[in-house]
């Protein structure tokens, strides 16, 4: 078991970290009471990562203490640490799969590696990581209790006055000091202390057993029914959000009288360790572009009425789904600034839109994102098109829907009147310039939107005529965001007033609509 | 047409196959160009008289002598199930000397040009039998009482009506329609299979 190169490290860390530590006699006296030599080390305020992954166990480290030369490396800690409960030794089980069976981890490395594998396995292919820790409240309620008894019991000893636990380091501190490194090693990246990284590796704690006795002890009973079922079901702490915001509230408003009546002082000894759950997970990736629609029978949302599809696809799922697919997600989200009818063509500048992935195994790179443009501009059909297609940050969302009011759209309608087109009509349409114009909610829609009238302006217009015929021409024109161009072509029964109609003074119907331009800055 | 607009509430008229391919090939030339050519019409294509638009996005039905004889009603049904009731081309106020000349929505028991409909979901619209009074169309020498046609919920009346009754003159099946209402699924169920298309309402009164 003994090896030269790592003994002497440690050995020599735990030479230096001796002057930290507590006189001997209240070391026997923590071990006895059954905290964990890494927790001792760490209230201690002994920084040195060696200290830590060094196997020592309780008598060695009385051996060192009372300076006796023989280090013999043994086995580890039989017993869970009654304040960290197994966290730190680190001796806790792993559910491996959902409903297999538990698996017992006994170091750092074996924690480390079984994270690494994870990661692997999912094929994530990732440049930094972040460690996130979620520790059972109790673990607080355990240090404290343990702070109060050596409190009660040695305050008036002077290594105590001096600084004792002044530099201490939260379980939750140095299990990140201990495994971040071996982390690092095994997946070949850095890890990045805030979770600014976009990988996160998320390891929950629970501890039934003292989790529940907590819960019960405290006031606040109102609901522990319900914790109490949450955490007897699966121990894991996803299910005990809730319970454990308020238990830590309660813990920081409790003093400490009350609580040495409530909790067992010190920190009784535990049966098992803890139970962790290991996850990893990808913050949403965000693709954002421009889309332009050629068919006049796909719809821009998954449209589906009583089982059946409207439309012959969707633009959503045309570019989510390969979005998600080379980014290799597990689902996607399309969102867009603004949207079209089925029947009406994006052309022009195209629309910007917003894919967010969740989850993605990768990150694309450029390389990638053009082959996501190029699986989308060239298949058989045609039916959308995707341009300035680029990796963005979750800041676009709201660049999107800024000023989403103010933003101009300019159209192309074929339209019909019912008496030929004159010299003046076009003179008439093109010098009206910021028309007002008054919108009742157009009868299409009034089954799901609020009976209004709404004022848009209809900035310019332009006639193209149609060669080859007298009474069809198309209107080039450009308006105000949420204006509706088929209502105010057709009229809608005189409650969208002026229209086409009303100004030449005759029935106009619109045949077919594209939209040309959407002004906008971003994703140009 | 008509069956149509009860899938696609919102579509226009489409185009040939011929010009769906010449659309395919445009799309493969420079962009500028494209767009014009994109946008230009096939004029195969393009017919000497389109569908109205009340035509395309409605299922037009008629009530003949509703309550009373040679008062002819129409219910253009929105596929997502609204109701424009108006006066149908043969009513008999259409036919007088002089035609309609006042609108008088202050009929039953409220003034129906009052009534504030707000919110989504509408709740606060005053609900109607299929016989409640509308309102009160008037010529130089009688008046006539417009009904509901069908059980619920009083959207909208069109009150530029009472400002311009001519409305009723000039284009009753369109600009001229009386008031928007919202029945519930089962009440229109009830009366579906009793209307008319608008083929057999012509053929009945002899139009066109």
């Amino acid at each position: 078991m003994t090896s030269p190169g790592p003994a002497i490290e440690w050995q020599t860390a735990l030479g230096n970290a001796k002057l930290c530590l507590p006189p001997c006699h209240v070391i026997r006296d923590l071990l006895s009471t059954g905290v964990c030599v890494r927790c001792i080390f760490r209230l201690s305020g002994i920084h040195d990562r060696d200290c830590y992954i060094s196997p020592i166990n309780e008598s060695e480290l009385i051996s060192v203490l009372e300076e006796q030369n023989e280090i013999k490396c043994n086995s580890t800690t039989s017993t869970n640490c009654c304040v960290c409960l197994g966290v730190l030794c680190p001796s806790c089980v792993v559910p491996e799969k959902p409903g297999a069976d538990l698996r017992e981890i006994s170091s750092v490395n074996e924690l480390a590696l079984l994270i690494s594998d994870m990661v692997k396995g999912e094929q994530y292919r990732i440049d930094e990581f972040s460690l996130e820790v979620s520790l059972p409240p109790v673990i607080t309620a355990n240090e404290r209790a343990l702070r109060l008894y050596l409190k009660q019991k040695y305050e008036k000893e002077q290594w105590f006055k001096d600084s004792f636990l002044r530099d201490h380091m939260s379980v939750k501190d140095t299990l990140k000091l201990v495994l971040n490194a071996s982390l690092e090693n095994y997946l070949a990246v850095q890890n990045v202390e805030t979770l600014s990284s976009s990988f996160r590796i998320r390891l929950t704690y629970s501890h039934s057993e003292t989790s529940q006795k907590l819960q019960s002890m405290l006031p606040n009973g109102h609901d522990s029914k319900k914790r109490e079922r949450g955490s007897r079901e699966n121990g894991s702490s996803k299910n005990c959000n809730e319970p454990d915001a308020s238990a830590y509230r309660v813990l920081e408003l409790i003093e400490d009288q009350n609580f040495c009546a409530q909790f067992q002082v010190p920190p009784g000894k535990v049966d098992k360790p803890c139970q962790l759950v290991v996850a990893c997970c990808r913050t949403p990736t965000y693709i954002g572009g421009r889309y332009l629609k050629y068919s006049r029978n796909v719809s821009q949302s998954r449209w589906i009425i009583d089982d059946e599809r409207m439309g012959e696809t969707s633009v959503e799922e045309i570019i989510g789904e390969n979005v998600r697919q080379i980014c290799q997600g597990d689902g996607y989200k399309f969102h867009s600034a603004g949207r079209e009818d089925i029947d009406v063509r994006m052309l022009g500048s195209g629309r910007p839109f917003l894919v967010e992935v969740s989850n993605s195994r990768i990150v694309p790179s450029s390389t990638e994102i053009e082959q996501i443009s190029d699986k989308i501009n060239h298949t058989d059909k045609k039916l959308v098109g995707v341009k300035n297609l680029k990796l963005v940050g979750a800041e676009a969302w709201d660049l999107m829907r800024e000023g989403e009011a103010e933003k101009q759209k300019q159209y192309a309608a074929l339209v019909w009147i019912s008496r030929p087109l004159n010299v003046d009509d076009v003179c008439n349409l093109t010098s009206l310039k910021d028309m007002e114009i008054s919108q009742k909610t157009p009868i299409r829609v009034l089954h799901r939107r609020s009976p209004l009238e709404r004022s848009k302006v209809i900035h310019w217009m332009k006639i193209e005529k149609v060669e080859g015929t007298t009474q069809y021409f198309l209107l080039h024109l450009c308006t105000q965001a949420g204006t509706y161009i088929k209502e105010f072509v057709h009229g809608d029964l005189g409650r969208t007033h002026p229209s086409i109609g009303s100004i030449l003074g005759c029935r106009a119907e619109i045949l077919q609509l594209d939209v040309t331009d959407v002004k906008m800055d971003y994703f140009d | 047409m008509a069956e149509n607009a009860e899938r696609s509430e919102e579509t226009l008229y489409k185009p040939s196959p011929k010009s769906i391919e010449r659309e395919k090939q445009a799309m493969e030339e420079e962009p500028k160009e494209d767009l014009s050519s994109l946008l230009l019409p096939n004029l195969n294509d393009l017919p000497q008289n389109p569908p109205t638009a009340v035509e395309f996005n409605f299922s037009r039905y008629f009530l003949p002598d509703f309550t009373k004889p040679g008062h002819d009603q129409y219910i253009y049904r929105h596929a997502n199930g609204l109701c424009v009731i108006g006066l149908a081309q043969a009513h008999v106020a259409l036919k007088e000397e002089g035609g309609v000349t006042a609108v008088d929505f202050n009929v039953g028991k409220s003034d129906r040009s009052e009534l504030k409909v707000t919110g989504k979901r509408k709740r606060n619209a005053q609900h109607f039998e299929s016989n409640s009074a509308l309102c009160k169309v008037c010529t130089n020498d009688n008046f006539y009482i417009v009904r509901c046609c069908v059980k619920g919920s009083l959207l909208e009346v069109n009150d530029r009506l009472i400002k311009q009754p001519g409305l009723l003159n000039s284009s009753a099946d369109r600009e001229g329609y009386v008031a928007i209402i919202m029945p519930k699924q089962g009440d229109w169920l009830k009366i579906k299979d009793s209307l008319l298309s608008y083929e057999d309402y012509v053929k009945l009164r002899g139009l066109l």
